[in-house]
This record gives structure tokens, C-alpha cells and sequence, in this order.
């Protein structure tokens, strides 16, 4: 996705954007996570997060914990920063309502929503909260919202 | 202190049947032999479960199935969708229950394995069991999927570090694992080959082509070098298999990616054996897909509406029934799309009356309008499950649980709509 060369400046503040292509998956966190309950703070805190490349992120300006706008034509969330698990000029998120917030729900008539390999955009937000749970499920149903 | 031997685990589609569980006083107190999401699975199973719920409020467990009845003897065009992390005997009267409501029925295969369902029936499948593969496989390759995160044990039991008939441990094995990035699994292997992601159809076409004594420049990053040498090794190994996971079904090309690896093993049968097999999810997922064959003849994404079962994947999946907005009401088991379908078709479900029958507190319950608590499967009632493999095995019940097996849920729903 020729990372580092879509640097732009965005908006009024210095905001720097990075155009990945999104992977998402299962991890064992999200995995035992999930066994706990997906309402509890140990999944939000578990899959409520992008794993980036350290160079991509430090081109970013971002460091680990600190949370980023990933966006995609579908729909866009705000989660914390993981470095690590991926390769450069992709965004890995585990599998949950953080990442299908964003994915593709077009199956090309097979049944199979595209949930990998989607054109997707990285933004530093320092300071911003992530997206909550409450917040997704204000959005399904019909409220304002992230997604 | 009860301690159970040989418990079948129901996490993922390995169903390790070699768990030790310990019970005292009604309740799980270890495990033994378990892999961390396993673990968590045991020990968690009371916390975080659901309650009988119409529109938010608590009622008794026969309101609850009293309205979700009503709900689907109403509906024009209801879904029924899951089934996948529940035992064969619910399968069966989920099945039921949606030719009785004229449903269409749909597993959540159409969101992992559905298009290797699509590919295996356009070309078909060599395939072997788990055991095969652990007594003789020479050359394991991992394509697009990652066992050490999500089927943990699967390395140790059956394809890189088992003692098998033929095959002392890793020394007697060759593994590769072909991914878009590296992982833990990457870790566990002799070879790792980085594929660009959304390039998996380029690289199979690739080693087909090297197979034919054809050669290209480079396909998908890899260079010509190593995709020649990986096809030389697939020919000159004794037994062979690939194991793939998402990376072929989600990304671009979905079933033509999981086509290309079919044809890529068909062919290699003409120098060696050679197998392949889908990693499967969901403890029961494969089941949710031998018990839909056995009953309409379809896999998935079946529809009920004219009285007979009509197939068509891209039509009665769920995915797209929802982006639609086609169907009117929807009965969810064993399962949370919610969590796990792209936003536009969770805002349809969340529009609609939704029954969820689950053991736990899901997002889809957060949702829905009528939400059934269930016992969970292997934990605290019996059943039969298919492994990744196909093989069928029993699951046992550890506990005494307050709530009812998803099957005797969907028995009352069945007798209340008119079954």
C-alpha cells in the first residue's frame, strides 16, 4: 500500500494518515477473552485495539496504548494501539464488533463478507477515548454512532 | 471431587478429546491438558450468563419461549442462524423448526468455511482424518491460518511435534506456513513464505504452473526460487497436507482461492499423496454442516419458503439476507453475529424481533428481543459433535446446569408453532 508515502496533513491539528490494507483474525486473548464475556473490560481491552508495525507506527507518530481512528469506506472506530503482529502497510484487528465495524459486508454472492485485505486508513487521535461497546450497539440500533 | 477422563473440549474444531476435569461440589474446579481458551471455557461457564428476557425484561423461561414461537409463527421470512457451538441433536431440530416456519437456515459456515463448501463442490476434496495425518504426514504446509492462536493443541496432537505410527515428532516432518504475516504459528515451522495479502490465487496458480515445468518471474512476493522449491518438495514428499484457514476464504477470491488450493492437491496426487483440509472454527461447525447435508441436501444457506429446501449461497445466507433487509424476524443459536457480522447487516438484525437462544450473555442479546439462556454443550449437557476432520464424537455433561440443552428449547418453540 506504498506506506510512508500517503503522509498527509489533515484538518486543522497536525494529523498525520496512514493507508493500510486491514487484516482481522483470531487471537488467544480474543479467544479467552471472549470465554470471560464479551461485555467485560478484559475483552475490550483485548479486542478493542489495532496492531500496527512499529515502523508504521512510529512514522505515525503513535506509541503503544495510545489510540487511533481506523476508518475504511464502510465505517470507522477509535481503539488503542498494539505494535506488533503484522506486517508493514497493514493494520491487524482481532476479530469482534471493533472490527466489523468496518468490514465489507458485500459476499459477491458467496455468503462471505469480505473481512480481510480491505483498504483502510490510520489516524494518530491522542487523547480521544476508544470507541465503547455501548457506542456500537447505539449505532446498530439506529442512534448516532461510530459504525 | 470428581475428576472426569477423556473429555471432549467444545472450543474449536479440533474437539481434543483428551481433557481431564476436575468437578467438586458441582462446580469446575481444574483442567488438565487444556489450552488457555479452553481453560477459560471450563472455568468461565457460569460467569456472564444470560437470563430469559422479552424487550429487556426478566420473565419466567416459558414466556420467554411462549413469545419467541409467536414471534416466528408471525414472521413471513424469518432466519434462523448459527448452530455452530451447539451439539447435532439441536442442529437437527433447528432444522426442523425452520421448515416448519418456512425459514431460510443458514450456519455461521457462510462466514468461515463456505467457501471452501462452494469450492469443494465445484472440484471436490482429497481428504484424510486428523489421525492420518498425525501417523504419516511428512510435509505439513499452514496456509492462511494461524494454530497456534487459534487451534492450539492442533501442532502438538496432530500435525508438527506428535509421535505418530511412521513419525517420530517434529525431526520426521517438514512444515511450512504460508501466510500475510508472521505469527506465532510462524515460529513453530522449518519454512516461512510471506504472501502479499489478497495474492493467495496468484501463488497456488504459481505452483500448479511449477508443477507443469512452467516458471514465472516471482507471483504474490514470493520469489521463483522458493515457490520452485516448495513445489518440489510437494512432489517429492511421501504424504503430504495443507491446512488453511481464513486467509483463503476471507480475503479476495474467496472460493476461487480455496478452488485454486483443491486443484493445486488434485494435481499433486499425480506424484505423491497429497491431502488437504479446512481449520475449522466452531467445536460443531462441521457438524452444523454434515447435519444440514443429511437433512435438505444443502450444507447452508438452505431456504424452507416453498415448502421444500432450495439452496443458494449469496441468496439465504445470512450475511446477505440481513444487507438485504429480506427477512423479518430472526432466531439465533449458538452463536453471536453481532460481534462477528460487518455493521450493515448487525443494524438489520437489531431492526427486527430477534430471538437468541445462547448460554452467555452475547451482543446479539444485547440486541434482540427475546433472549433464551441455554445449558452449554459439553459442559453441562451431553451430545455429539464433528471434529475439523469429520469424525463424530461425544461430548459429555460435567455439571448440573439450571437451564435446558438447546434442543428441548427448540422442542418447546416446535410445539408452540405448531410442530
Amino acid at each position: 500500500m506504498g506506506v510512508g508515502k500517503h503522509l498527509n496533513l489533515w484538518g486543522k491539528e497536525k494529523k498525520i494518515l496512514l493507508e493500510v490494507l486491514l487484516n482481522t483474525g483470531r487471537t488467544v486473548d480474543q479467544g479467552v477473552s471472549l470465554e470471560k464475556g464479551k461485555t467485560s473490560s478484559e475483552y475490550f481491552d483485548k479486542v478493542a485495539v489495532a496492531f500496527l508495525h512499529p515502523e508504521d507506527a512510529r512514522e505515525l507518530g503513535v506509541k503503544e496504548g495510545e489510540t487511533v481512528r481506523v476508518s475504511t469506506e464502510f465505517g470507522s472506530v477509535v481503539v488503542r494501539c498494539r505494535l506488533g503482529n503484522t506486517e508493514r502497510g497493514s493494520v491487524f484487528i482481532p476479530m469482534g464488533p471493533w472490527a466489523n465495524a468496518l468490514t465489507s459486508p458485500l459476499t459477491e454472492g458467496t455468503g462471505m463478507p469480505s473481512l480481510k485485505g480491505l483498504k483502510a486508513r490510520v489516524e494518530a487521535v491522542p487523547g480521544e477515548k476508544p470507541t465503547g461497546l455501548e457506542e456500537l450497539l447505539r449505532a446498530w440500533r439506529g442512534g448516532s454512532g461510530p459504525a | 471431587m470428581v475428576l472426569h477422563r477423556g473429555v471432549v473440549c467444545p472450543f474449536c474444531g479440533c474437539l481434543c478429546d483428551d481433557l481431564e476435569v476436575e468437578v467438586e461440589g458441582g462446580r469446575i474446579v481444574s483442567t488438565r491438558n487444556a489450552c488457555p481458551v479452553s481453560r477459560s471455557k471450563f472455568l468461565s461457564h457460569a460467569e456472564d450468563r444470560a437470563r430469559p428476557m422479552v424487550d429487556g425484561r426478566e420473565v419466567g423461561l416459558e414466556e420467554a419461549i411462549e413469545e419467541a414461537a409467536r414471534i416466528l409463527r408471525e414472521a413471513d421470512f424469518p432466519l434462523i442462524y448459527g448452530l455452530s457451538s451447539t451439539e447435532s441433536d439441536a442442529q437437527r431440530m433447528a432444522v426442523r423448526l425452520a421448515e416448519l416456519t418456512g425459514a431460510s437456515l443458514d450456519n455461521t459456515s457462510s462466514t468461515c468455511h463456505g467457501p471452501t463448501v462452494l469450492a469443494a463442490q465445484e472440484c471436490g476434496a482429497v481428504k484424510c482424518t486428523l489421525g492420518e495425518v498425525k501417523n504419516r504426514a511428512d510435509l505439513v504446509i499452514f496456509w492462511g491460518c494461524n494454530p497456534a492462536e487459534a487451534h492450539i493443541r492442533h501442532p502438538v496432537r496432530y500435525s508438527i511435534t506428535p509421535t505418530g505410527m511412521y513419525r517420530q515428532g517434529k525431526k520426521d516432518r517438514f512444515v511450512v506456513h504460508v501466510d500475510v504475516r508472521e505469527t506465532r504459528t510462524s515460529k513453530m515451522v522449518n519454512q516461512f513464505i510471506r504472501v502479499q495479502m489478497g495474492k493467495d490465487y496468484e501463488l497456488l496458480s504459481a505452483l500448479r504452473a511449477a508443477l507443469r515445468g512452467y516458471r514465472v518471474k516471482e507471483a504474490a512476493g514470493v520469489p521463483w526460487e522458493v515457490i520452485e522449491g516448495l513445489a518440489e518438495r510437494m512432489k517429492g514428499c511421501r504424504f503430504g497436507i495443507i491446512f488453511f484457514g481464513m486467509g483463503l476464504t476471507m480475503s479476495r477470491g474467496k472460493n476461487l482461492n480455496v478452488d485454486a488450493a483443491l486443484r493445486l492437491v488434485r494435481d499433486l496426487n499425480e506424484y505423491t499423496k497429497f491431502l488437504i483440509m479446512p481449520m475449522r472454527g466452531h467445536f460443531n461447525v462441521s457438524g452444523a454442516n454434515e447435519v444440514l447435508t443429511w437433512l435438505t441436501g444443502y450444507p447452508f444457506a438452505v431456504n424452507f419458503s416453498r415448502g421444500y429446501p432450495v439452496y443458494n449461497p449469496g441468496e439465504f445466507s445470512a450475511v446477505d439476507l440481513l444487507c438485504r433487509g429480506e427477512c423479518d424476524a430472526a432466531l439465533i443459536l449458538a452463536s453471536d453475529p453481532a460481534a462477528h457480522f460487518p455493521a450493515a447487516a448487525v443494524r438489520h438484525l437489531a431492526s427486527i424481533p430477534t430471538v437468541v437462544i445462547d448460554p452467555k450473555v452475547s451482543l446479539t442479546s444485547k440486541l434482540a428481543r427475546v433472549v433464551i439462556p441455554s445449558a452449554i454443550a459439553g459442559i453441562e449437557c451431553d451430545g455429539t459433535a464433528y471434529r475439523m476432520d469429520g469424525v463424530p464424537l461425544r461430548l459429555k455433561k460435567l455439571v448440573d446446569s439450571p437451564y435446558l440443552p438447546d434442543r428441548e428449547i427448540l422442542e418447546r418453540i416446535i410445539e408452540r408453532v405448531g410442530g
